[in-house]
């Protein structure tokens, strides 16, 4: 048994108060600064750049636009460019140079209302394939768009006439093993999630978890699918073990209750993909580790393979804020260390320790 | 009546009197030691011996022991003289009995004093504890204070170095960068002058070297041809997101609801035959729709029909029977349909506008039908 002082603790680096809600937090790849996303209280949009430097975060530079800010990602641009793609309460995709901020390199209408969530994949040297961008939002609506094809989406999840719509509050991508394969899973308002094959353009498994869908997040991008982590309203989430898929019963998971409140969102380390961090409605952060079973798959009554789930051990747990924890984010290049924000409109940088002895 | 004891001696110096009473054979245990300030009594059943001092003692510092036989005082006398008598002899018995009240009250008083001062005695005790674990508990905290923020300046090191690390990789990849720059230009200068002698078919070549400051422009595969995935979702009649712990609730509110559009008149007699499911105005309003879609127009007046006979107050339906009427060409029912809708649908908000539209747009087209365009408008 580890003594208190071998967990790994989450310590609290530095905090820094904003004037504005901020809604989505980024590290900048390769190198030691963040963006902030959000609204000021006129209504318009914002994005700040920050610098950690000893101890203290320097603004950077700070761009405001007609449109609050809802989610960001630099999943799909190269190392060297480093374009953030942002979708907005308009319902706007937008990617911008942050050096050159007045006009967006690629930008497009993507859905009526507002862009709930963004994700991207094949930037940042990671996997192979085309870099393509996800958004879902609340019209119901996932599209993937690639940023050389102007105006129409690559790829649309539509509901079908006359269904009424659920809002889409999370998107993923997953599967990028090679340049054909991509998967996208999607969580709803209403409990589902549906994981569509994008090489095969079809729904390849829904499910739904009786909670609403707060975050889905793949444990890496850019392998054969592994293991999901699906979090959700009242507390819950749940991990799939994504390698054995059965066809009546889907895939095996585990579920954990945690935060006695809404879980905001699931971040796996980058450095290893056992480990990952969910963020609660209480303001609370609690560190997992994943252990897989002894036997990952095993042959039901018929014969067919089935999957067999793990479990999720708690590490550590902290509580930073009153508010809820909004967005989390890893640093690629440092382990442990993460930029978080809340709703209490503000920003903190923590540093996890030990990581590399769990 | 006690036995007074009259064998006892005393002895005295300056400070002290020393008096030895016999114990007569009675145990120690029996003995029973009262004493004043003047005033001073031994009771051993059957004995007792009292006295009345000659001059006040010290009663708090004076001891007496008891044993061998006997019980021996020493007492410490206030006022240091030399006393002529042991007791205060030729008093009268009132006096000696208010000395022997007096001193009772004196050494009740004494007792409680005494209680008292053991009480503040215990909670300063007390309250000395608590510091003192207060104190270790504080100790503990720091200790721990301190090692988590020795972790994070060692964090905070780290971070740092990472950082100085970062800026020196970059700037040594902009030299690098400028250096090459620099390099192509030179080539380039030389190439121009080659070829100002030298035919253009140089020229392919000095495009294919690329600028090594940006990073080669890997083939990427083209854009995925557009494709689209319809999707269904598992039905939820609330437009609010789905939480395990109010499914319960819901699932009540809406069998009331429902509960409450069914027929108020459920004993009509002819409802007897019908099926529990004909009996709810929302499935025969469904059926009507569907049987409208496939253009039984007839059938879906009948259901119609008898989704108003069960609940005449639902809009909906006048207005859908409109509809049927309208492609039967029952024109002056159409019309009558639709204004009994607008009717019900009086409280013009902008929940029923949409239906209120449609019931409008009914009415105008039969009234343009009938050809009485006037009341069309």
């Amino acid at each position: 048994m580890s003594t208190p002082l071998e967990k790994p603790q989450i310590i609290s680096h530095i905090q820094k108060g904003l004037n504005y809600t901020v809604f989505d937090s980024k590290w900048i790849p390769c190198s030691a600064k963040f963006v902030c996303m959000g609204n000021f209280a006129r209504g318009t949009g914002v994005i700040q750049i920050y610098e950690v430097q000893q101890g203290e975060v320097q603004l950077i530079k700070e761009i405001e636009k007609a449109k609050p800010f809802k989610c960001g990602t630099f999943g799909a641009t190269s190392l060297q460019k480093r374009h953030l793609a942002t979708g907005d309460f308009g319902g706007n995709l937008n990617i911008w140079n942050l050096e050159a901020p007045e006009i967006p390199v690629y930008s497009v209408k993507a859905h009526t209302e507002i862009v709930n969530t963004i994700d991207g994949v094949g930037g940042l040297g990671i996997g192979d394939g085309a870099p393509e961008i996800v958004t879902g939002s609340r019209d119901g609506t996932v599209k993937v768009w690639d940023p050389r094809q102007k105006d129409t989406p690559v790829a649309n999840m539509e509901p079908i006439e006359g269904e009424t719509k659920r809002d889409c509050w999370t998107v993923a991508f997953g599967n990028a093993c090679n340049d054909q394969d991509r998967c996208v899973c999607a969580g709803y308002d209403n409990g589902d999630i549906k994981l569509f094959d994008l090489r095969n353009m079809s729904v390849r498994w829904e499910t739904n978890i009786k909670n609403g869908v707060c975050c889905v997040e793949f444990d890496r991008k850019d392998i054969n699918m592994n293991k999901l982590v699906a979090t959700s309203l009242e507390g819950k989430f749940h991990v799939f073990d994504m390698r054995t898929q059965h066809p009546t019963k889907g895939f095996a998971s585990v579920s954990e209750k945690a935060h006695k409140s809404t879980v905001w969102q699931a971040r796996h380390l980058p450095q290893n993909r056992d480990i990952f961090m969910t963020a609660g409605g209480a303001g609370s952060l609690h560190l997992w580790k994943y252990e897989y079973p002894a036997q990952r798959s095993k042959k039901d009554a018929d014969g067919i393979e089935m999957g067999v789930a793990g479990s999720a051990s708690l590490l550590q747990n902290v509580t930073l804020s009153t508010q809820p924890i909004a967005s989390l984010d890893w640093s690629p290049d440092k382990q442990g260390l993460c930029v978080c924000s809340a709703f209490d409109q503000t920003v903190r940088v923590l540093i996890v320790t030990k990581l590399n002895r769990v | 009546m006690p036995l007074i004891v009259k064998d006892y001696s005393w002895t005295q110096t300056e400070a002290l009197v020393y008096i030895n009473v016999p114990l007569k054979g009675v145990k120690a245990g029996k003995v029973n030691i009262f004493s004043t300030d003047e005033y001073l009594k031994v009771n051993f059943p059957p004995f007792l011996f009292e006295v009345i001092l000659y001059a006040p003692i010290d009663d708090n510092k004076s001891v007496a022991k008891i044993g061998n036989g006997v019980v021996i005082f020493t007492l410490y006398k206030k006022e240091e003289s030399i006393w002529e008598n042991l007791a205060i002899i030729n008093v009268g018995k009132e006096t000696l009995q208010k000395k022997r009240e007096h001193a009772v009250l004196k050494a009740q008083q004494k007792a409680v004093a005494d209680t008292e001062a053991k009480a503040i005695k215990k909670r300063e005790d007390e309250k000395y504890a608590l510091e003192i674990m207060m104190k270790l508990e504080d100790e503990e905290r720091k200790r721990i204070e301190e090692k988590k923020e020795q972790e994070r300046r060692r964090a905070t090191e780290e971070l740092e170095q990472w950082k100085e690390k970062q800026r020196k990789e970059e700037e040594e990849k902009k030299a690098q960068q400028r250096r090459e720059i620099r390099k192509l230009e030179h080539e380039k200068k030389k190439d121009e002058l080659k070829t100002h002698s030298k035919s253009l078919s140089e020229c392919p070549r000095k495009r294919t070297v690329t600028k090594t400051g940006k990073s080669e422009e890997i083939s990427l595969p083209a854009p995925r041809s557009a494709g689209s995935i319809k999707i269904q979702f598992t039905p939820r009649v609330f437009p609010t997101a789905l939480r395990e712990s109010l499914v319960a609730e819901e699932e009540a509110w809406l069998k009331k609801q429902a509960d409450a559009r069914r027929a108020v008149n459920a004993d009509m007699s002819e409802l007897k035959d019908l099926k529990e499911e004909e009996r709810n105005p929302d499935w025969l309003k469904e059926k009507g729709k569907k049987l409208f879609a496939t253009q039984n127009y007839l059938a879906a007046v009948n259901a119609y029909n008898l989704a108003i006979q069960l609940n005449h107050k639902l809009p909906i339906l006048y207005l859908n029977r409109a509809a049927c009427h309208l492609k039967l060409r029952n024109l002056h029912k159409a019309i009558e349909d639709s204004s009994k809708a607008l009717d019900l649908l009086t409280p013009p908000v902008a929940d029923n506008a949409d239906a209120r539209v449609k019931a409008h747009i009914r009415r105008g087209t039969a009234f343009c039908e009938l050809e009485l365009y006037a009341e069309g408008m």
